[in-house]
């Protein structure tokens, strides 16, 4: 497993700049406040506007879908600005992550026409309907169904833990269109694109433990889909599901989900002039540091067209397992009174960082199911 | 430059892969010398390819040096390579002449002897490989003034000791000895060669580092239990794949690290992959000798080759503790904020893709 390095152009590192001068202006006016878990957490359709009139979602997609036509190091660059310094951007997050490439490596013409300049201007977003009550890990058993009518498909079944699914348009939703066998359970599976809003969807809000709304039950009964809404080949939606994981598992979302925090307790500790404070969290930005590279250079074969399946799986793996611990080490070495409510950003950070730490190693495959594809995969090779 | 880098890597890898065998590392035990290892290497000229071209090595490309150091690491190659190589690259950067002689080096800010009108008397402690060796390069002061010295170790006084994988790192004494040569270096030469001597080490550490993984993967497809080879177990599995990550973490930080220094650009990145490097340290060592059980902590099996290695070389030179300290005091005084910090650390100061010294 061989993974590039990447060195920053001088034109992206201006580009930084520019982001980071932009999220600077934004927070002076208020527009948004720094929080932890931001990109799951922190869902804003206006503010995902905001971003969107930038010209900075599906900033790499091709011009004529409305898209930037950038590398993915730029798009990489724009997300851990928004991480770092917690920006909401959960609106529009799994549309730009996943459904935009999706589309492009796997949908018609006639899809791509429709959703991406949508997506584009922040009026369309997507959620990514996988969990259903029966089915967590052992996904490949999902038993939502689509049967045949004329002219397209009716589904029914139900997917759980959807995120942000209340905010979403749509909904692309790995069903079943075959029968189940239970040998070949990933047979028959393939993914539909479903109006959040049509006839038969219902959802229902899963309260988070903090009492938010972040996921959600979706409901469906009878809900017709047109032909033209499948996505890719009937049959093989295991296989592009699986092609979109490499996107959802590699990112500097999966390292920087608690990096306010980390980066306020620098700030505490450079006031205390504690040395000993600082060596310690010097160990916390090894390991980011470590993280990152591996995160950037997953980045960089992705757009190579690498597989990258097995270091995806251990950046997430490796990266929530980091983000975990930020907190852990940080309320040892500056005196903390977690709440979500106080005034001082340390505190309140603390208290983000905890309280949506349990999800961080479960949320896009625990961590158990991935260690079982990481070591499938080196034993194989 | 990176088709002589592969050649180089390529030959001196199998030099390394055809003799330092176990029973050649195990010499180290009977405190042995691999003589007829170090006679290969000479006749292969391998010995001087940290120097300039004209001097038949690769022309300071610590690209290649440090991908080279790897194997010495990878093999857990039982003489002083990395020492005698870098010596040598440490007289040719700090403008002396390289030698032939076997040489070793120390450079160590808290132990700088006194240069007395050319001559050196005092205890250097932890110098590697001292008594097989017939040179030692190392940093001298004199009033406020750096120098590197050549001094022979004939007539030094060798109190013998060794790490924790039996590789010497001996206590020596200096009475009123001359040196060979000197030079009066800027303290920032001084500095560059901490960072040096530290990726060398660290690149030493990455390749044992990455043997003991692949050892235990193996191992977890030959041994069986219950009727199964244990890797198709979920507990076996979890370990896998955790030294699978901190291997994958490893490498690719010490690949940055190595494009940062060899391309002169290098800021923090010594620094903070030391500090990583501890860490995999450590979760390799426990996780590669939970895997092989028993069999692991016999003396017959050659994991400990690898593991008393990475216990030994990271506390060797300047450790986690110096680079700790040295990143602490870095952010109290910095203006920047965290982020700013660690974006910085990969900033462009030339392209990419230019050819770097030779």
């Amino acid at each position: 497993m061989k993974l590039p390095t990447v060195q920053f152009t001088e034109q992206q590192e201006k580009f930084r700049l520019e982001v980071r001068s932009f999220l600077k202006k934004q927070i002076e006016l208020g527009t948004f406040n720094t929080k932890c878990d931001s990109w799951l957490s922190g869902s804003d359709p206006s503010f995902s506007k905001i971003i969107a009139k930038q010209g900075w979602i599906g900033m790499t997609w091709p011009e004529e879908y409305g898209g930037g036509g950038r590398s993915s190091i730029d798009r990489y660059i724009l997300t851990e600005e928004f991480l770092a310094v917690g920006a909401p951007v959960a609106a529009h997050w799994f549309a730009d992550r996943q459904t935009g490439p999706l589309l492009l490596r796997f949908g018609t013409e006639e899809q791509r026409k429709f959703f991406l300049p949508k997506i584009v201007k922040g009026e369309c977003f997507f959620a990514i309907g996988l969990s259903e009550p029966n089915s967590g890990s052992d996904l490949a058993s999902v038993s939502t169904r689509a049967t045949k009518v004329e002219g397209g498909w009716l589904v029914n079944g139900a997917k759980t833990w959807t995120s942000n699914a209340h905010d979403a348009h749509y909904m692309v939703t790995l069903v079943r269109t075959e029968p189940l066998d239970p040998e070949k359970k990933h047979k028959g599976l393939s993914q539909l694109i479903i109006d959040l809003h049509a006839d038969g969807v219902e959802i229902k809000p899963i309260r988070y433990l903090t009492g938010e709304n972040h996921f959600n039950d979706v409901f469906f009964e009878n809900v017709f889909v047109p032909d033209n809404m499948v996505v890719g080949t009937l049959g093989n939606g295991w296989v592009q599901g699986l092609a979109e994981l490499a996107y959802e598992r590699s990112g500097p979302e999966r390292i920087l989900s608690t990096f306010p925090l980390l980066n306020e307790l620098v700030e505490e500790l450079k006031k205390q002039g504690d040395l000993i404070g600082l060596g310690e969290a010097s160990k916390l930005i090894a390991e980011m540091w470590g993280l990152r590279n591996l995160s950037i250079g997953v980045a960089k074969m992705l757009e190579e067209g690498g597989e990258v399946a097995i270091p995806a799986a251990l950046v997430k793996s490796i990266g929530t397992k980091f983000e975990q611990k930020v907190p852990e080490v940080a309320r040892l070495l500056v005196q903390t009174m977690p709440c979500l409510e106080a005034h001082k950003n340390f505190d309140r950070y603390m208290a983000e960082a905890i309280l949506h730490s349990p999800g961080f190693t479960i949320r896009g495959g625990t961590s158990e199911v991935l260690y079982g594809i990481v070591a499938k995969g080196v034993v194989a090779g | 430059m990176s088709e002589m880098k592969d050649m180089l890597i390529e030959v001196i890898d199998k030099i390394f892969k055809d003799c330092a065998d176990k029973e050649t590392v195990d010499l180290l035990e009977e405190g042995k010398w691999a003589e007829n290892l170090w006679e290969l290497l000479a006749e292969n000229e391998m010995l001087n390819f940290a120097l300039l071209e004209e001097h038949g090595g690769v022309g300071g490309d610590l690209d290649c040096i440090f991908n080279v150091y790897r194997l010495v690491g990878r093999y857990a190659v039982p003489i002083p390579f990395v020492e005698h190589t870098l010596a040598n690259f440490t007289l040719e950067t700090s403008g002396l002449s390289p030698i032939t002689e076997r040489a070793t080096i120390l450079i160590d800010e808290e132990q700088m002897l006194e240069l007395q009108e050319d001559r050196l008397s005092g205890l250097l402690h932890n110098v590697p490989w001292a008594r097989h060796m017939q040179q030692l390069v190392t940093a001298a002061k004199q009033q406020d003034d750096y120098y590197i010295v050549q001094i022979p170790l004939e007539n030094a006084a060798i109190t013998k000791q060794i790490n924790l994988a039996a590789e010497p790192r001996d206590s020596i004494t200096f009475n009123n000895a001359a040196v060979i040569q000197k030079i009066v270096v800027p303290y920032e030469l001084i500095q560059s060669l901490k960072k040096i001597n530290t990726a060398a080490n660290i690149a030493k550490m990455s390749g044992a580092l990455e043997k003991a993984n692949e050892l235990t993967v193996q191992y977890s497809k030959e041994r069986q239990q219950f009727g199964r080879p244990i890797h198709r177990f979920q507990l076996i599995q979890q370990h896998i794949a955790i030294l699978a990550g901190e291997t994958a973490i490893t490498n690719t930080s010490v690949d940055n690290m190595i494009s940062a220094l060899a391309e002169g650009r290098e800021e923090y990145e010594v620094a903070l992959a030391r500090l990583r490097i501890d860490e995999s340290s450590r979760i390799v060592a426990t996780s590669a000798h939970q895997v092989h059980a028993a069999i692991g902590v016999t003396h017959e099996h050659n994991l400990h080759h690898y593991t008393r290695r990475l216990w030994s070389w990271r506390e060797e030179g300047y450790t986690s503790y110096y680079w700790k300290k040295v990143l602490a005091q870095t952010l109290l005084q910095s203006e920047m904020d965290l982020w700013e910090f660690i974006t910085k650390s990969n900033n462009v100061i030339q392209p990419i893709g230019g050819e770097t010294n030779g």
